[in-house]
């Protein structure tokens, strides 16, 4: 074999000088990367999350701890895999919850539970910062028709609300949908199709289908 | 009820789904760019650091080690005759020369370490 026995010292030289420069750039591409993979997804996580356990707050710590999950867990791993692995953890996080909610709905079931208005504190900083909001028929008719869907959604039972949200709402495959459901692509298959005949039979009038 | 149906109830759901999304209220959005900003600097130090990954893992495996010394190590309230033994072990030659000793004298060795441990038992 050529130049089998020698070494070149000084191109192993080059490249032990090279090569932190060449992780440091790895490095900030894999979290630019981060970057912008949680920027495009977090808002509809966030959504998803909310429709699951119907509070804003929980939903909010429920994402940002799927965001840490992914950072610390599966940040070095390739993009392509991160968005089924992110709603994986998320709705670990979604049942975990639910679990939680269960067992403390048993224990305080006698005790009056607070109402909404007490949850909101006041002085809230962001109260009267303008939203996002598009002309105000148009997004009153689109509310009207996310709340019907939210509250048709939330009779689903758990695996095919799971399976809608990902699919049609966040527009997931069905391998992706399967991976981050933990369950069969056939499966994916059978609860989406149950789904959509349920939310069908419940929105078809209201929508107009 | 047929695909083309089908199609459009989903586009329906995705549509009214973006709307709202595209309406989140501006603490929320800030709160999920906090979140964002926090799971980045979580990434950084796993880089920058990744051994700490190894820490808990590490730490672990030292209690587990050093529970099992602790629990085959011989408990203390060893009874007198192992210290009258330990004493008269102290005694025991322990070069060749020595051992030459107790070859030539064995009664003798013998006998000290008797009396060892008779002295022991007596003083406790």
């Amino acid at each position: 074999m050529k130049g089998s026995g020698t070494c070149d010292f000084a191109a192993v030289a080059r490249l032990a000088d090279v090569e932190p420069t060449i992780r440091e750039e790895v490095r900030l591409d894999q979290a630019r990367a981060l970057d912008r993979f949680l920027a495009d997804v977090e808002k509809r996580a966030f959504r998803i999350a909310q429709m699951a356990v119907r509070d804003r707050d929980d939903a909010l710590d429920i994402v940002q701890g799927a965001m840490l999950r992914l950072a610390r867990s599966y940040g070095q791993r390739p993009s392509e895999e991160w968005k089924p692995l992110f709603y994986r953890i998320l709705y670990n996080g979604i049942r975990d919850w639910q679990r939680r909610s269960s067992v403390r709905s048993r224990i305080f079931s006698v005790w009056p539970s607070r109402s909404r208005d007490d949850e909101d504190a006041p002085g809230d900083p962001y109260e009267n910062v303008a939203d996002n909001l598009r002309e105000p028929s148009r997004q009153l008719m689109a509310d009207e028709a996310m709340e019907k869907l939210e509250a048709a959604v939330a009779t689903l039972p758990t695996r095919q609300r799971e399976a809608f949200l990902l699919r049609c709402l966040e527009g997931m495959d069905v391998a992706q949908t399967a991976t981050a459901m933990g369950c069969s692509e056939g499966s994916v298959k059978t609860h989406y199709f149950r789904a959509l005949n349920a939310l069908r039979s419940q929105l078809g009038e209201v929508w107009g289908s | 009820m047929n695909e083309i149906e089908q199609t459009e109830f989903e586009r329906r759901a995705q549509a009214a789904f973006t709307a709202s999304v595209e309406a989140l209220d501006a603490q929320t959005r800030s709160h999920l760019n906090r979140a964002r900003q926090a799971a980045l600097a979580e990434l950084d130090r796993r880089e920058r650091a990744p051994w700490r990954s190894w820490l808990p893992a590490g730490a672990l495996a030292a209690t587990a080690a050093l529970a099992l010394v602790i629990w085959q190590r011989p408990t203390d309230s060893a009874a007198p005759d192992d210290v009258a033994a330990t004493a008269a072990i102290a005694e025991l030659p322990a070069s060749d020369e020595d051992l030459d000793l107790v070859s030539e004298d064995p009664e003798f060795y013998a006998w000290s370490a008797q009396q060892a441990s008779l002295v022991t038992n007596g003083s406790g």
